[in-house]
């Protein structure tokens, strides 16, 4: 396949590309001033997490605790795709875009007229990507870069074949494409790209068959590589910070990629990063989390495993790695920490200002770090039904395991919690800063499992575990619900303000207004408002199909939007979307949602509230043919 | 200091244990700062030669950095017909 663009910018040729090197902080400052200032103008929705910091937390109040029972639809849209649609549209100056799972559609629809599409973008895949997707073949969305005077405003996406692709934010056209990952070897991607100054960062997928996690920056001017790190190794394919972990040297330090596994096998060794990104343009610092060893067979790699299931804090710039945090040494449990990074700034329990990083933990602990030093500052379970840790040691950063619950070779292990799904997945949670409270969509599942030994083939599937998930004690298990729950946690106090359950996992994460309000997703298929302060269920909508991204609000012409993708998928639906039947299939998921496919089937769109329904529509001429 | 606590805590278990490492494995037990991973009872410190070498293939195993390598290869020079025509080939 050959692909062309010309490049409206292009008389401007080589001299410019000088220039972008000479000016590339001054210039890259301004794109970074720019996009701080779309974040912060709630007409837009310019990244995953809402902002930077990854908040997921809108300002506005026009929809609040007193009108969101009438919250009406006001348009939506079909993408044409079915399979699991994680993430959220972004919406910026008047234009929304809209990402699919595979094939990666992506949409641009005028917000003034959102029946009319202004561009889509349709690439052509190797269909073979699909096949090499541990999870169905879900894809968590764009980002969006605002131009400067060189290049214009750019869309940023992935796609599952493994390609990052820069789009022209205004006519769709490709500005530039690399391959990122290489499906013949197991890699994928299925995460967001990142946006900050001038580099797109993209992490990478497919752990399930070994593949060995990196993290890579492009220049979003030319597609050129900045760096790529990895997160097993030589401390030199790494990327360590010559002040590596100094604040917190018991967390380890040097060398650690290798001597924690048996000769190579850090070269199949796992560690993908297919979660959320934050950044600090403050400290210029960025946050991510490095998922599961590969297999999950723990016996097949004695060791700690060194740096998998790593909270990291970076240096954009380099990407050198200033703090390194395992939290799960030696995985047994598939407990892939990529989970969403959320900044805030709190007093810590002295009453000294800090900046923090808070992390809800697949492992079903959820972390608060400084996230200048890495410091832990506290690391409490999320449901108190997690059982193969006693606690976190918040003095060693360890977590002191209880043997019950450890798995290996020859043995069924049973009634683990949580199960591999974690209790907390791929959501995008929220923090108000008002109330101080993340507000947390969890899942509820604990697991048997029992490990296999298998070779390793570069591109095949490299699991070596049987797992069956089922809903925790606090679900029904016999009838396969109460699988969900939502959390209002306080990271300083450690206490819960709140808490719910729900009757599927609550996958998508949830978004938190000033308005009072909780907005989530749930697998079989409402969109809900709870009240901030006690929780209490305040208005919902039937979806046409279950919900597995998260929320997210802009304003229009005055008007309080509130939108969220809908198309049932992404692991836990995988046994509704592929028919599955065996309870242990799906990597373990098909049992514990067996009941799903009784509230909800696949789809695949957007649907869009408004208080009473507002809509650009109610002008009745709008979209009307007119001689 | 904090790895030093670490230590000295892990002297004392051994030497309640009779100085084996044969307690369940909990992750405290710790070699190195970072480095706390010890054989569960029954299960050999190192597996190659055990029942549970997987016996990897180097070549397998070399793959992926290869397929790396090669797309940095051809990524780089799509950037550099970029840079110098305007025009984004693939």
């Amino acid at each position: 396949m050959r692909e062309t663009h010309l490049n409206r910018w292009s008389r401007l040729g080589t001299a410019l590309a000088v220039s972008s090197a000479l000016g590339l902080v001054s210039g890259a400052a301004m794109a970074n001033q720019k996009l701080v200032e779309l974040q912060q103008n709630n007409e837009n929705w310019v990244m995953q997490g809402k902002d930077f910091s990854g908040t997921h937390y809108s300002t506005q109040t026009q929809i609040n605790k007193k009108n969101v029972n009438r919250l009406r639809p006001s348009w939506s849209f079909s993408t044409g795709v079915l399979n699991g649609h994680e993430g959220a549209p972004l919406v910026v100056d008047g234009t929304m875009y809209i990402h699919t799972p595979f094939p990666n559609n992506t949409f641009a629809i005028d917000l003034d007229e959102p029946g009319v599409i202004k561009w889509e973008h349709k690439p052509k895949q190797d269909p073979a990507a699909r096949a090499v997707a541990c999870c169905d073949v879900v894809n968590r969305g764009l980002a969006y870069w605002p131009g400067d005077e060189k290049t214009p405003a750019m869309i940023v996406k992935s796609q599952l074949d493994g390609h990052v692709v820069a789009l022209n934010a205004e006519t769709g056209e490709v500005h530039w494409k690399v391959e990122n990952a290489d499906i013949s070897v197991g890699q994928t991607e299925t995460a967001a790209p990142f946006v900050a100054k001038d580099l797109v960062i993209q992490g990478s997928s497919g752990a399930e068959l070994g593949v060995r996690g990196y993290v890579t920056a492009y220049d979003i001017h030319t597609g050129e590589m900045a760096w790529r790190w990895y997160a097993t190794g030589p401390d030199s394919d790494i990327g360590l910070h010559k002040d590596f972990n100094s604040e917190n040297p018991h967390y380890g330090q040097k060398g650690l990629g290798t001597k924690t596994w048996e000769d190579n096998a850090w070269k199949i060794g796992g560690g993908t990063n297919w979660g959320w990104y934050a950044y600090d343009p403050d400290l210029n610092m960025f946050y991510y989390g490095s998922g599961n060893p590969a297999p999950w067979n723990e016996t097949m790699r004695p060791g700690d495993n060194k740096w998998t299931m790593t909270i990291w804090g970076r240096d954009l710039d380099t990407g050198l790695a200033k703090f390194g945090y395992q939290k799960t040494p030696h995985d047994e449990w598939d407990y892939a920490g990529v989970n969403v990074m959320m900044l805030s700034e709190q007093k810590d329990k002295n009453g000294k200002m800090r900046k923090l990083l808070t992390h809800p933990d697949r492992n079903g602990i959820i972390y608060t770090l400084d996230r200048e030093t890495g410091d832990l500052v506290s690391a409490n379970k999320m449901d108190d039904t997690a059982n193969w840790v006693k606690k976190v040691d918040l003095e060693t950063g360890l977590p002191i395991r209880d043997p019950e619950y450890s798995t290996r070779m020859g043995h069924r292990s049973r009634d683990i919690c949580p199960s591999a799904m974690g209790f907390h997945n791929q959501g995008f949670d929220s923090y108000d800063p008002e109330r101080e409270l993340f507000y947390l969509g969890l899942n509820h599942l604990c697991m048997d499992w029992e490990p296999f030994m298998l070779p390793y083939r570069a591109g095949q599937f490299f699991v070596g575990a049987n797992v069956w998930s089922y809903p925790g004690p606090k679900g029904d298990r016999q009838n396969g619900i109460g699988s969900g729950q939502v959390k209002a946690y306080n990271a300083i106090t450690g206490e819960f303000a709140w808490e719910k359950m729900e009757k599927f996992s609550v996958w998508g994460g949830t978004m938190a207004t000033k308005g009072g309000l909780v907005f989530y997703g749930t697998l079989d298929g409402f969109i809900k408002a709870r009240d901030a302060d006690n929780g209490d269920l305040l208005w919902k909508f039937k979806l046409p199909s279950g919900a597995i991204g998260h929320p997210m609000t802009y304003t229009h012409n005055g008007t309080q939007y509130v939108a969220i993708n809908y198309g049932v998928g992404g692991w836990p639906a995988v046994g509704l979307v592929f028919d599955l039947n065996d309870p242990s299939a799906g990597l373990g998921a098909v049992g514990a949602f067996k009941e799903l496919a009784k509230n909800t089937q696949m789809g695949g769109g957007v649907m869009v509230f408004a208080i009473d329904g507002k809509s650009p529509y109610d002008d009745l001429s709008v979209g009307e043919y007119e001689m | 200091m904090k790895f030093k606590t670490i230590a000295v805590t892990c002297s004392a278990l051994m030497m309640l244990s009779g100085g084996t490492a044969v307690m369940a494995y909990d992750g405290t037990n710790c070699e190195a700062p970072g480095n706390c991973w010890e054989a569960k009872p029954g299960f050999p410190e190192k597996i190659k030669g055990s029942k549970y070498d997987p016996k990897h293939s180097e070549k397998e195993l070399n793959k992926q950095q290869e397929a790396l390598n090669a797309m940095e290869k051809r990524n780089a020079q799509r950037v550099a017909n970029f840079k110098k025509t305007g025009n984004w080939e693939y």
